[in-house]
């Protein structure tokens, strides 16, 4: 019964949860309706109904699909290749001192040079293919990665080590049994930060040097004074940021809701 | 011979604020299978002792001997259970803590859960081995600990306050299965506590301690009431006022 009445609870919850979502977005363009219509009142600010007409046609075509693709798998790609870097260092760091000593000014330098201010670097590196964007995005991902899980080595619990040691654990042991799954949730959360750094570098690359992806789209709307196709690609980015947070939020607790009651 | 021997042991701790010294020319032997409470009031070094027995720290004078052979850094011989609950693992179920130890030693899925089940049964915890550390209330916790302690079958347990935390009702019901569980293993149990009544409840001796800085014993008073032990009985009510009264003068010096 007891039972029953979590999973009641917990399906109500989400229902809850997904139905604020659905009024939340329909307000976002209710106002956006109103602001367009009776505010502003210029082809510079289109309404809402237009834009996703031309969003649809644009879908139809399979214009739209093409650009989000193009976007989506280098974010993919620069990130797995970022986190894939930024993990392993994160935890030597926060492992042993001397790494600490040696890589922590890298850390706290690069943090400070955004990936943005990369660009030209890594255009005249790698040209304006797929290699500039992945390295981009893998740059911007690194560092957050790097620093978030350091401090969740940081942060595991003296008597989670000492419980380990007396009950028999070596060095090895106590690092991959004990310290690794105890930092998993900072990993996870710094990989959740990095996302949205991800979603900024990605559209500002393709602003600047790409052929394809939802940057380049809003580049040449701008061109050619689409104003719909703007707001087409900002809807679009939007609409997947949300949607890859979610995701990754819901992985978060699938995987690893145990490992910290408070993700 | 005494399983475990401290022979004048002192421990100074250098701190950005200058120098402390927790413990002070402490001596004391464990025999076999007794359980020995270490009583004092807050600051008084006792957990800096176990800590040392331990080997989470490394006493700055004198020694500590197990089975004749020197402490060097904590090992599978010597069990703990914490006082705070921080120390199980989150991301385990009840019945993969308990089994952590042997998991270390490298015991196969299935006779390494058979045998916490066992231990999960001996604390009581019957049927809650799935759920994880953060579904479990603050005595089911300490049980789990207590189980994982014995699970891997150390040669004694040191136990730091462990039911401190829980209310006055779990506390009694704890200390009641600890004397149970004692009794049935035998092992050889140093516990640290500031409460008098745990003390006698728990204890065929107890040390008391003077306060701190720089604390040592005391005195030692043997404990020799059956158990289980009633705590309204004349016999017990004289071992807590000869407790209470060797460590008055220490609980109105500390404040």
């Amino acid at each position: 019964m007891a039972l029953f009445m979590m999973r009641f609870t917990v399906r109500t919850e989400r229902l809850t949860t997904i139905g604020g979502y659905i009024a939340g977005f329909a307000l976002l363009f209710l106002i956006w309706h109103l602001a367009a219509t009776y505010l502003v009142k210029s082809t510079l600010f289109p309404p809402p109904l237009p834009v996703l007409e031309r969003g649809w046609m644009l879908i139809e075509d399979g214009i739209l699909q093409e650009q989000i693709i193009a976007s989506l798998k280098r974010i993919a790609q620069g990130f797995l290749l970022g986190s894939a870097i930024g993990i392993p260092i994160g935890l030597a760091i926060g492992s042993f001192k001397p790494v600490r000593w040696l890589l922590e000014p890298w850390t706290e330098f690069f943090r400070f040079i955004p990936a943005v201010a990369m660009i030209t670097v890594s255009v005249i590196w790698f040209g304006i293919g797929e290699e500039s964007k992945v390295f981009l995005i893998a740059y911007t991902t690194i560092f957050v990665v790097i620093i978030s899980t350091a401090a969740g080595v940081g942060a595991v619990g003296r008597d989670k080590i000492r419980a380990a040691q007396c009950l028999g654990a070596n060095r090895w042991q106590v690092f991959g049994l004990v310290a690794l799954p105890a930092t998993v949730p900072y990993i996870l959360t710094g990989m959740r930060l990095a996302m949205s750094n991800a979603f900024v570098t990605i559209v500002a690359a393709e602003l600047i040097a790409s052929n394809d992806g939802l940057g380049k789209m809003l580049w040449d709307a701008r061109l050619f004074m689409q104003i719909e196709d703007i707001f087409v690609a900002l809807v679009a980015l939007g609409m997947l940021g949300f949607a890859t947070d979610r995701s990754f939020r819901f992985l978060i607790r699938a995987f690893a809701g145990r490992f910290n009651a408070t993700v | 011979m005494a399983l475990v021997s401290l022979q004048g042991v002192g421990k100074v701790f250098s701190g950005r604020t200058g120098a402390w010294e927790a413990v002070r020319d402490f001596s004391l032997d464990l025999a076999e299978g007794e359980f020995f409470c270490l009583l004092g009031t807050s600051g008084c070094g006792k957990t800096t002792v176990l800590n040392m027995v331990a080997g989470f720290d490394a006493p700055t004078a004198g020694s500590i001997l197990l089975d004749g052979a020197p402490v060097a850094g904590p090992g599978a011989d010597r069990g703990v259970v914490f006082q705070g609950h921080d120390s199980l693992y989150d991301w385990l179920t009840a019945l993969d803590n308990i089994g952590f130890g042997l998991r270390l030693r490298g015991l196969g899925k299935a006779e390494r859960r058979a045998k916490a089940e066992h231990f999960l049964r001996k604390v009581g915890l019957t049927g809650q081995g799935a759920k994880h550390p953060s579904e479990l209330s603050g005595g089911m916790k300490q049980r789990i600990q207590i189980a994982r302690a014995l699970a891997n079958d150390p040669r004694m347990l040191l136990m730091d306050e462990p039911f401190g935390a829980l209310d006055a009702m779990t506390r009694a019901v704890l200390q009641g299965e600890l004397s149970r569980i004692w009794a049935e293993t035998k092992k050889t149990v140093l516990f640290i506590t500031h409460d008098i009544e745990e003390a006698c409840a728990l204890a065929t001796r107890i040390g008391v301690m003077r306060r701190g800085p720089g604390g040592t014993l005391k005195a030692i008073v043997p404990v020799d009431l059956p158990f289980p032990r009633e705590r309204t009985s004349d016999a017990f009510m004289r071992v807590f006022r000869d407790v209470h009264g060797l460590i008055h003068d220490e609980i109105h010096g500390a404040h």
